[in-house]
């Protein structure tokens, strides 16, 4: 007898058996180039990567201060943990900063996951899973660092290296567009930023040889406007400081995997860029290597690179200069602020370049020495094949990728610092496509080590510091109540008196911070939102924590309800 | 170091190519290799089966000729019940699949590579229930990097 199957349907949307809402309002709708250039004229919203082009991480707003910011507690938990298996399950991490638009938070996790939420309460009102290939190459952890916004579309870069828009109020996607190659080994990880019309997105991938490159895209149809490679090739301006035998050039990095800041003054993008490929081999690769490890000034219409400072040149020690350009005024100049993974905080006058001023910003830097003008002595690298050698900070850096900010009230910038070396072992490798590329054996200590949040200023002068047990790595947040907020590995929120560093509060959120706080406001109440969750490259910049627990939650806070 | 075929004899004489004998279950991508149908219209269909007591789906590495829209067909032919949550682009798709039942999903994967399915109850993902579905062909020649042909592994 045949017994008829019963009819089990059609599959549907996972999403749909979570209890989620739908649809959001129409917030991003009028979410313009102009808007975001006048975003801190807008405390309440955090609409781009770093609150505002100019990359301070600043945020105006000051309900919670220096004298209440004791009685703030968690106002509510978006716990994002997933079903299933996922790429690089023990590497995942929370990385992202969010982003807030009047009452609704846009913000992105790991393996392809952007969640639309409800600012004030936390409920998800939609989702949007990229379907992430298990295999895809991830250098450093599956991450991802936020999403832009602007004109009804919410943009997400995914592991797999595509772009893609949102419907900002449904989560459905609108274009998707690959930028990158994954059988190379590319990926992406970056927050998108906007600038006029465009998209502007990085590539991720220079641990496996690739040729670091920045994209823009209309973001109105996804058409892509310029594509601007971080390597020259052979005859292009900087070629010369590439081997003029051989193809070192088409595998040397230089790849762009955070957020540029923008002066629309300039219409420059400031983007720092990647380690050179190998890492760690510089004898495959002799000369600078432009443009790795630099800070690159590129016009945003023509994506033509117009200056460029080299913070590391001919980097062996994997320095890369991805961090944040923050732009500042001071004394008249139109400046720019880096804090390198090479130990040295960097100000140039952000019109031409030109170096203005070097400090170091840690307290063991034995890899090699900058002096006041910029030349550059190493005297510690992987040199010799097979002979280990141990420097000062090792290669997840002085302060890794997580951001520093500048706080206009107080003119200080606030970077969180990791003092950790390690010892790297020159092997070299043949180079093949999807393979990792770095030329060494690395082993990142586990005892001896420290970190602190320093205060200094634009003159290069520490103010104070914090200390903490361990390396810094998450970025710190500054606001117009007089606070600093910085995340430890161990779990600990902490809120310091910007002025002085006291420290005047702390929350243990459960497990290690390494993202990027934002502060935003709904109906007057004031919050700050932090996600937590460790992991990513955990054995490169504090491996004496590699055995701490994941987390995947989303922390809010704000003072108890008047 | 094994060939192909002393590694199927070698699975079958361990008992690791079915369930409670070896392993507890049934030791993970030890299943049927299939090849998605690719129609004159651009679409690719598959079906896909847990067979009786095999605790495996069938085929457990299903291959896409390249990117695009699939359209699935899963057979539950066990005499218990489990499901299926399938990558696709958007959200993944859920279905159960009651003992004895078929449904129907259609998934989304845009690019190269190896993505997961599995059936997300209880441990039938680490008893066995855990394939792969793998998307041939290359990114976009303008995704591409610009460089000359580079050695691959």
């Amino acid at each position: 007898m045949t017994v008829e199957y019963v009819d089990a349907g059609e599959a549907i949307d996972q999403g749909d058996l979570s209890g989620k809402h739908g649809t959001a309002p129409p917030v991003v709708e009028g979410v313009t180039y102009e808007r975001i250039l006048e975003a801190r004229s807008e405390p309440q919203n955090w609409l781009t990567y770093y609150g505002a082009y100019n990359g301070q991480r600043f945020s105006p707003l000051d309900q919670i201060n220096t004298e209440n910011v004791k009685r703030i507690g968690p106002a509510w938990v978006f716990q994002a943990g997933s079903s299933g298996m996922i790429a690089g399950a023990s590497t995942y991490a929370f990385e992202a900063a969010p982003l807030v638009v009047d009452g609704v938070m846009f913000v992105s996790g790991w393996d392809g996951w952007v969640w639309a939420l409800n600012a004030a309460t936390g409920n998800e009102i939609w989702r949007y899973k990229h379907a992430t290939p298990y295999d895809v190459s991830l250098c450093c952890g599956n991450v991802n660092r936020g999403v832009a916004v602007a004109k009804g579309k919410v943009f997400s870069v995914t592991p797999n290296a595509h772009l893609i828009a949102l419907d900002a109020t449904t989560g459905k996607k609108l274009w998707d567009r690959t930028y990158g190659d994954v059988r190379a080994g590319e990926s992406a990880t970056c927050a998108p930023l906007i600038v006029k019309n465009l998209v502007i997105v990085g590539s991720s991938g220079g641990e496996f040889g690739v040729r670091g490159h920045l994209d823009a895209f209309d973001l109105d149809s996804g058409e892509h406007a310029w594509r601007c490679y971080m390597v020259p090739k052979p005859g292009e301006p900087g070629s010369d400081t590439w081997p003029s035998e051989g193809q070192a050039w088409a595998r040397g990095g230089g790849n762009c995997w955070l957020t540029g800041t923008f002066d629309p003054e300039t219409n420059l993008l400031y983007w720092g860029t990647g380690n050179p490929a190998p890492d760690f081999d510089g004898e495959v690769r002799e000369g600078d290597n432009l443009y790795t490890d630099s800070i690159v000034a590129i016009d945003a219409d023509a994506g033509e690179i117009r200056w460029h400072y080299q913070c590391t040149p001919h980097d062996v020690w994997d320095y890369d200069s991805i961090s944040e350009c923050i732009l500042f005024e001071h004394e008249g100049r139109k400046l720019l602020g880096h804090f390198d993974k090479n130990g040295y905080f960097f100000v140039v006058d952000r019109t031409n370049g030109e170096l203005v001023r070097i400090t170091p910003f840690v307290d063991r830097i034995d890899w090699g020495n900058i002096t006041r003008d910029g030349k550059v002595t190493p005297s510690r690298y992987p040199e010799k094949e097979g002979e280990p050698v141990h420097f000062f900070p090792g290669p997840a850096g002085a302060k890794e990728w997580t951001h520093a900010a500048y706080n206009p009230e107080t003119e200080l910038f606030y970077v969180p610092v990791q003092d950790v070396g390690a010892t790297a072992t020159r092997r070299r490798r043949e180079f093949k496509e999807s393979i990792p590329y770095w030329g060494a054996g690395v082993q990142v200590d586990i005892e001896d080590m420290t970190g602190y949040v320093s205060a200094y200023d634009a003159n290069g002068e520490e103010k104070w510091r914090w200390r903490a047990k361990l390396p810094m790595c998450a970025s710190v947040l500054t606001t117009g109540g007089g606070l600093v907020f910085a995340g430890e590995p161990n779990g600990m929120f902490n809120a310091l008196d910007a002025r002085t560093g006291e420290h005047l509060w702390q929350f243990q959120c459960g497990s290690g911070h390494h993202s990027s706080p934002v502060s935003y406001s709904v109906d007057g109440r004031q919050f700050v939102a932090v996600p937590v969750g460790w992991g990513g490259w955990a054995e490169g910049f504090l491996p004496g924590m590699l055995g701490a627990g994941h987390g995947s939650a989303l922390m809010v806070f704000a003072l108890p309800p008047e | 170091m094994t060939s192909a075929q002393e590694r199927s004899d070698l699975m079958g004489k361990l008992g690791l190519n079915v369930q409670n004998r070896a392993a507890i279950g049934r030791l993970l991508n030890s299943g049927n290799v299939g090849e998605a149908k690719e129609h004159g219209d651009g679409r690719m269909t598959a079906t896909i089966r847990i067979n009786p007591d095999e605790l495996t789906w069938d085929p457990q590495i299903l291959v896409m000729p390249h990117g695009g829209d699939i359209e699935l067909e899963l057979i539950n032919d066990d005499q218990n019940t489990h499901c299926a949550l399938l990558p696709s682009n958007g959200d993944r798709k859920f279905i159960w699949l009651v003992n004895h039942s078929r449904g129907r999903a259609t998934l989304n994967l845009d690019g190269p590579g190896c993505y997961w399915y599995s059936s997300p109850t209880g441990n039938d993902e680490g008893r066995g229930l855990t394939g792969a579905i793998v998307v041939l062909g290359d990114v976009p020649p303008e995704a591409r990097l610009d460089r000359p042909d580079q050695p691959r592994p």
